[in-house]
């Protein structure tokens, strides 16, 4: 019975750590509530730059390596490393600024909720009242 | 003293007038990159080894938004360790332009830039994007004293159009047109003014391309006239009719390719020239490259790579001369954080030159040089 429990709380552990659930979060004057993954994909590339009332989107993006933002990049369908290119390469060609990376999910919260136009992504847990969710990503 | 007074108080004011302040849309922002290279060259036919440290490229950027939609860029570039005092290497003013930005689907610049064309054109000196320490031949800046560099590719223009339009669930159309002067510019004080086009004649170009997913393709063309050969008369004391040498036509062609597949990636691109007339008068070039890399993980990327180029000339009936370069390396660059890429690199140059200049003896030789570098190249 004992290994049976030890067994159980070990698949527990694993599946908590194999399983990264995302919320893509936007400040509440985001004038939409629900987001496709392309549209995902050309705002933190660059490509788009407005929300559809022509405000500027401002992304943000979660500077350590968590589980979270690989599950995110794998969402997208771009690793961190192509990311980053695609963002110098903008930057050094004066098309745009890499977005701000942020430290924590918590700190992210906290910016997304008092940045007009922002958007970013964050644990699924650790969404509070003051943002909005567009999205739920769940990776195994 | 109430005169000096009242002129403290206008400078004053002057000074807070939005004009003179920082007081645009955005702040000023003043960034740019270096690339510091150890060299090592080995020439087989001389059998001598050289190393050399240098700066090989320093770019300063200066970027303001100025107004909702406008944003100006300027771009200065050294190159060589530069020093005007000592006559080494250059320093470029390489672009100045003003953007305008419609939407995603529409933008416009005006001023001094650097034209789309192909893959690499438009960012062949952005060091820190590229994996390469020697770049894919007629990108190398920092050769252009000893090979054609310039001729492959439309060096800048002066306006141009771009944007992309989606179409389909994920599809996206780019496209680029520009227009600018053939570089025919004049450095001859004797004959006007320095530095502009001394040529009636526009370059016309752009790029096409589709983007889906994780593969990008494009063709790009441009056209102009030039007036390169001209010297030719004086070297070969051609005298009569050298009508010929002037404003002759000139097109490039090119196309180029990108895919992603998980951590591999495969980039090349083609270009090919031709400036003819209708008589004898015919040069041909044509360069391609092909990059196979991996990426380890967000800091290490590994490379593969292939180029060729050749320059063909006939400038005399029965009279062809080829220089051809072939070069494969292999290459390494390393993030060591956000602002620094280490990079390493081995490459040979296969130089070919057949020539049978009409006034010296002909030429067939072949040689060897063997290239090794490590860089660091620096964003800031």
């Amino acid at each position: 019975m004992k290994n049976i429990l030890f067994l159980l709380f070990l698949i527990l552990i694993l599946q908590s750590g194999l399983k990264a659930q995302v919320a893509v979060i936007v400040n509440k004057s985001v004038p939409q509530d629900t987001i496709k993954k392309t549209e995902l994909l050309d705002f933190f590339t660059g490509d788009i730059k407005e929300w559809p009332d022509g405000k500027p989107v401002i992304v943000k993006e979660l500077k350590a390596k968590s589980k979270v933002r690989e599950a995110f990049y794998d969402y997208i369908g771009k690793n961190p490393s192509r990311m980053k290119s695609i963002w110098l390469k903008k930057m050094l060609s004066g098309e745009g600024d890499p977005p701000e990376s942020i430290t924590d999910d918590t700190a992210m919260v906290k910016k997304i909720e008092t940045t007009p136009g922002a958007i970013g992504f964050v644990a699924k847990d650790k969404v509070s009242d003051g943002v909005k969710v567009l999205l739920f990503i769940q990776k195994d | 003293m109430k005169f000096y007074k009242v002129y403290l108080l206008l400078i004053i004011s002057a000074l807070n007038t939005p004009v003179l302040s920082q007081e645009g849309k955005g702040d000023l922002k003043i960034f740019g990159y270096f690339q510091n290279t150890l060299r090592q060259i080995y020439d087989e036919e001389d059998d001598q080894h050289s190393n050399s440290f240098s700066l090989q490229q320093l770019n300063v950027f200066f970027q303001k938004d100025i107004a909702t939609n406008w944003r100006a860029f300027i771009s200065i570039e050294f190159l060589n360790n530069f020093s005007s005092g000592r006559q080494w290497g250059a320093a470029n003013l390489e672009e100045a332009w003003l953007r305008y930005r419609l939407s995603e689907k529409f933008n416009l610049k005006f001023g001094l830039l650097l034209p789309v064309f192909n893959n690499l054109n438009d960012i062949k000196n952005r060091t820190p994007l590229l994996p390469y320490i020697t770049r894919p031949i007629v990108y190398e800046t920092s050769f252009s004293e000893f090979f054609n560099v310039e001729q492959f590719t439309p060096g800048r223009a002066f306006v141009q159009a771009y944007g992309f339009l989606p179409f389909g669930n994920s599809a996206k159309f780019d496209y680029a047109v520009y227009l600018g002067n053939s570089p025919n510019i004049n450095d001859n004080p004797e004959k006007g003014q320095t530095g502009i086009d001394t040529t009636s004649t526009f370059l016309a170009g752009g790029r096409i391309g589709l983007r889906y997913g994780d593969l990008k393709i494009g063709f790009s063309a441009s056209r102009d006239n030039d007036n390169q050969l001209v010297p030719a008369r004086d070297v070969f004391d051609l005298g009569g009719d050298t009508s010929r040498f002037q404003e002759v036509p000139r097109l490039r062609l090119g196309n180029d390719v990108q895919f992603h597949y998980d951590r591999f990636s495969l980039e090349g691109e083609t270009i090919f020239y031709r400036l003819a007339n209708e008589s004898e008068v015919d040069i041909e070039r044509f360069f391609y490259y092909l990059t196979l890399g991996y990426q380890h993980n967000e800091q290490l990327f590994a490379y593969v790579s292939y180029w060729y180029a050749l320059e063909k000339f006939q400038l005399f009936e029965n009279d062809v001369e080829k220089l051809t370069f072939k070069i494969p390396t292999v290459g390494l660059a390393y993030y060591l954080n956000d602002r620094i890429r280490l990079k390493a690199q081995y490459a040979v140059a296969i130089v070919h030159g057949d020539l049978n200049p009409p006034i010296a003896p002909s030429i067939d030789a072949k040689n060897n040089i063997h290239l090794f570098g490590i860089a660091a190249s620096v964003f800031f």
